[in-house]
C-alpha cells in the first residue's frame, strides 16, 4: 500500500448554528492504526463522517497528499479512501457476492463491466475475511459478526490504501468485537492499510490502536501513542470518570479500571499504572 | 472463483421465460380484439401489404398498437425501478406518488385553457406536471420525521392523486369539448398509439433508458445507503436529481401518448427483485421487458374480456396491481425501510 499524508487544518463542522466539531486540526499517521475516543456527543463520529468526506466542513481543510480532498474527481478518491459506516443498509435479498463486488464500483466504467481485476479482487477480499464459502448467501440470513465481515470485505475489494470505520464493532459480541479488530489488525500488518475508526470500548482502543485521538466537546484533546496519552487524568477529562490505569496483563496496552461511587475506597492494587 | 457467481443465479432461466413469454404477448395481441383472427389470417396480413384485405389493415392496426404497448410498457417498467431506487422506497410508482394524475391534469388545463388538441402538445404539457408532481408529493411526503418513509409517501401521493382527479373532474365537467377530447385521450389508451405518438414517446424513451443504463451501477452503490455511496465515490445527490429525472419524464411522455396508466411500474419491477433479486444492472433491463410483457397481455386480455368494445388497459393494471401495493405497504411498515 501507498503512503500518504493525510491532514486536516482548523476543521470546524456542524449543523446550522450547533458546531460539533471545534477547529481540529490533526495529521493521521500512514499506515497505521488510529482510534479516536471520546464521551457520546463529542463529535467523534462527525470527525470521521467529516474526514471521510461524508459531512461537508463548514471552515477549514482536509488535505490528501497536500491537496483539498474535494478536489479530486469523486472516484479518483474513493479508491483512496474507503468507509465503512455504522449502519450501512443491506438490500433485501442480496448475496454476499453481490455487496462485495459493489466495493468495486470506483475502480469500473460508465457502465459498470466487470474486467478480470474486479473479479480477482472480490474473490481475495473474501479469502482475507474467510467468507469465499458464503459467496451465494443471502446476506440477510447472516449473523451480525458474518455480516460485518461482509462489509469489510465489501471495503477490501474497494482497494484503497486508507480504510475510515465508523463504530466497526457496535452490536456485536465480545469474541466478534475482537475477530473484527483481529482481522483489521492483519490488514494492516500485510498490506499496510491505513486504519482510521471511532471505537466505544476505550480499553479495545488501546489494545489495538497504534495512535490515539481524544475528543471533548469538539476539542482534540490529547493524541500519541495509547501507552503514553492514557492516563487515569485524561479519562477524567474526556469521559468524567474516575479511573485507574493498570496494564492488561495479555497485550500490556494501559486498561481503564473505573472506580463508581460503591468500590471507591476498596483498592486491591495488583499491578499499578506507572 | 467461477465468473458466473455474479449473475443472479435464475438469469438465464427468467430471461427465457420473459423472452418466449413477449413472442406469446405479441402473437396474442395480433391475433385477439373486437374481431379475431386466426394465425394463417395474421400471417397473410403481415404479408399482404398491397391490396383492401380486412386482415391487413387490422393487423397493421394491431401492429402498431402492440409496439406502441411494448415501449409504454418498458418506459413504465423502468420508471418503477428508478423511483424506487431514487426514493429507496419499494411502493415507489409513478401512479402511486400520483405523477400519472399530475401530468393528466396539466393536460386537461392545457385543453381548456391554451387550446392544445394535437399529441405533441401534450406531451409538454404532461411532462410538466408529471416534474412538479413528483417534486411536490415527495416535499410533502418528506415533512416531518423520518423523511420520506415508505408510508408517508403513500398518504401523500394518495391524497395528492385523488386531489388532482376531482380537480381534472372540476375543469372538465362546465366545458363539453374538453371532455371529449380529454375521454378520448384518457379511454383511447394504448389502442389510440399510433405511428406518429410512437415517434413522439421514442425519444424520451430513449433518453430515460440511457440514463437508466448509465447510473444503474451507482444505484447500486445507493442502495446501501447514502454514507456508503458517498464513500464509494458517488455523487449522491447528483445522482438523485439525474435518476429522478429520467424515471419521471418515462412515466410523464407515457401519460401524455397513452394516458394515466397505473401500477405497471410496481408490477414490473417486483416480480423482477422477487425472481433475480436487487442488483439493478440486472433489474433495469429486465422490468423493461417484464413491463412491456405486462402491458402488453394486458392490453389483450382488456380487448377480450370488453367484447364487443374494450377494457382500458389501465383498468386492468390497477385490478393486478393494487392487491400487490396492499401487500408491500404492510410489509414496508414492519421492515420500516
Amino acid at each position: 500500500m501507498k503512503s500518504h499524508t493525510f491532514q486536516a487544518k482548523q476543521l470546524v463542522a456542524g449543523y446550522g448554528d450547533k458546531k460539533i466539531l471545534d477547529g481540529i486540526s490533526l495529521q493521521i499517521p500512514s499506515n497505521q492504526i488510529s482510534v479516536i475516543i471520546g464521551a457520546n456527543g463529542c463529535g467523534k463520529s462527525t470527525l470521521l463522517k467529516t474526514l471521510a468526506r461524508i459531512i461537508k466542513p463548514l471552515s477549514g481543510e482536509i488535505l490528501l497528499d497536500g491537496q483539498p480532498i474535494h478536489s479530486f474527481p469523486s472516484k479518483q478518491l474513493a479508491r483512496v479512501l474507503g468507509l465503512l459506516p455504522q449502519s450501512p443498509i443491506v438490500p433485501e435479498g442480496i448475496t454476499v457476492a453481490d455487496l462485495v463486488g459493489r466495493g468495486r464500483f470506483p475502480h469500473q466504467s460508465l457502465f459498470g463491466t466487470w474486467s478480470k481485476k474486479d473479479y480477482e479482487a472480490v474473490a481475495e477480499a473474501m479469502e482475507i475475511m474467510d467468507i469465499t464459502a458464503l459467496a451465494n448467501r443471502h446476506v440477510d440470513e447472516l449473523s451480525g459478526g458474518q455480516r460485518q465481515r461482509v462489509w469489510i470485505a465489501m471495503a477490501l475489494a474497494q482497494q484503497t490504501d486508507m480504510l475510515f470505520l465508523d463504530e466497526p464493532t457496535t452490536y456485536l459480541d465480545i469474541t466478534f468485537q475482537i475477530e473484527i479488530l483481529d482481522l483489521l489488525t492483519d490488514l494492516n500488518r500485510k498490506y499496510g492499510t491505513t486504519i482510521v475508526m471511532v471505537l466505544h470500548d476505550i480499553n479495545l482502543s488501546a489494545r489495538y490502536a497504534d495512535y490515539v485521538f481524544a475528543l471533548r466537546q469538539g476539542k482534540l484533546v490529547a493524541e500519541g501513542k495509547p501507552s503514553e496519552v492514557i492516563t487515569s487524568q485524561l479519562i477524567k477529562d474526556v469521559f468524567g470518570l474516575d479511573c485507574m490505569i493498570v496494564r492488561a496483563p495479555v497485550s500490556g496496552a494501559p486498561s481503564v479500571v473505573p472506580i463508581g461511587r460503591h468500590h471507591a475506597g476498596e483498592t486491591f492494587v495488583l499491578e499499578a499504572s506507572r | 472463483m467461477e465468473r458466473n457467481r455474479f449473475y443472479p443465479k435464475s438469469f438465464i432461466p427468467v430471461l427465457v421465460i420473459f423472452l418466449v413469454l413477449f413472442v406469446l404477448g405479441i402473437i396474442a395481441s395480433f391475433m385477439f380484439g373486437a374481431r379475431s383472427l386466426t394465425l394463417q389470417e395474421v400471417i397473410d396480413g403481415l404479408m399482404k401489404h398491397q391490396g383492401e384485405i380486412y386482415e391487413t389493415s387490422v393487423v397493421q392496426k394491431r401492429v402498431v398498437r402492440t409496439i406502441f404497448a411494448l415501449c409504454c410498457g418498458a418506459a413504465l417498467g423502468i420508471a418503477g425501478v428508478l423511483m424506487q431506487s431514487v426514493t429507496r422506497n419499494p411502493i415507489a410508482d409513478p401512479s402511486i406518488l400520483g405523477v400519472n394524475n399530475g401530468a393528466a391534469l396539466f393536460v386537461v388545463c392545457g385543453m381548456a385553457f391554451f387550446q392544445i388538441n394535437t399529441a405533441s402538445q401534450y406531451i409538454w404539457f404532461a411532462l410538466a406536471g408529471a416534474v412538479l408532481t413528483a417534486i411536490f408529493v415527495f416535499g410533502i411526503g418528506s415533512l416531518g420525521r423520518g423523511g420520506a418513509t415508505p408510508l408517508k409517501l403513500v398518504l401523500a401521493g394518495a391524497a395528492t392523486s385523488a386531489a388532482f382527479s376531482s380537480l381534472v373532474t372540476a375543469v372538465m365537467i362546465p366545458r363539453s369539448y374538453v371532455m371529449d377530447q380529454f375521454r378520448f385521450w384518457q379511454v383511447g389508451s394504448v389502442g389510440a398509439g399510433t405511428w406518429d405518438s410512437l415517434v413522439l414517446l421514442l425519444p424520451f424513451l430513449l433518453t430515460g433508458v440511457l440514463i437508466a443504463v448509465i447510473t444503474a451501477p451507482a444505484l447500486n452503490a445507493l442502495a446501501l445507503g447514502e454514507e456508503m455511496a458517498t464513500g464509494l465515490g458517488v455523487k449522491t445527490s447528483l445522482l438523485r436529481l439525474v435518476a429522478a429525472f429520467a424515471g419521471v419524464i418515462l412515466c410523464g411522455a407515457t401519460t401524455a401518448v397513452a394516458g394515466p396508466i397505473g401500477f405497471v411500474g410496481l408490477l414490473a419491477t417486483h416480480v423482477m427483485r422477487m425472481l433475480l433479486g436487487p442488483d439493478l444492472r440486472y433489474l433495469i433491463p429486465m422490468s423493461a421487458l417484464s413491463g412491456a410483457v405486462i402491458l402488453t397481455v394486458s392490453d389483450v386480455l382488456g380487448r377480450l374480456i370488453g367484447r364487443p368494445g374494450e377494457l382500458e388497459v389501465g383498468v386492468l393494471t390497477a385490478f393486478l396491481g393494487a392487491p400487490l401495493l396492499i401487500i408491500l405497504t404492510m410489509k414496508a411498515k414492519v421492515r420500516s425501510l
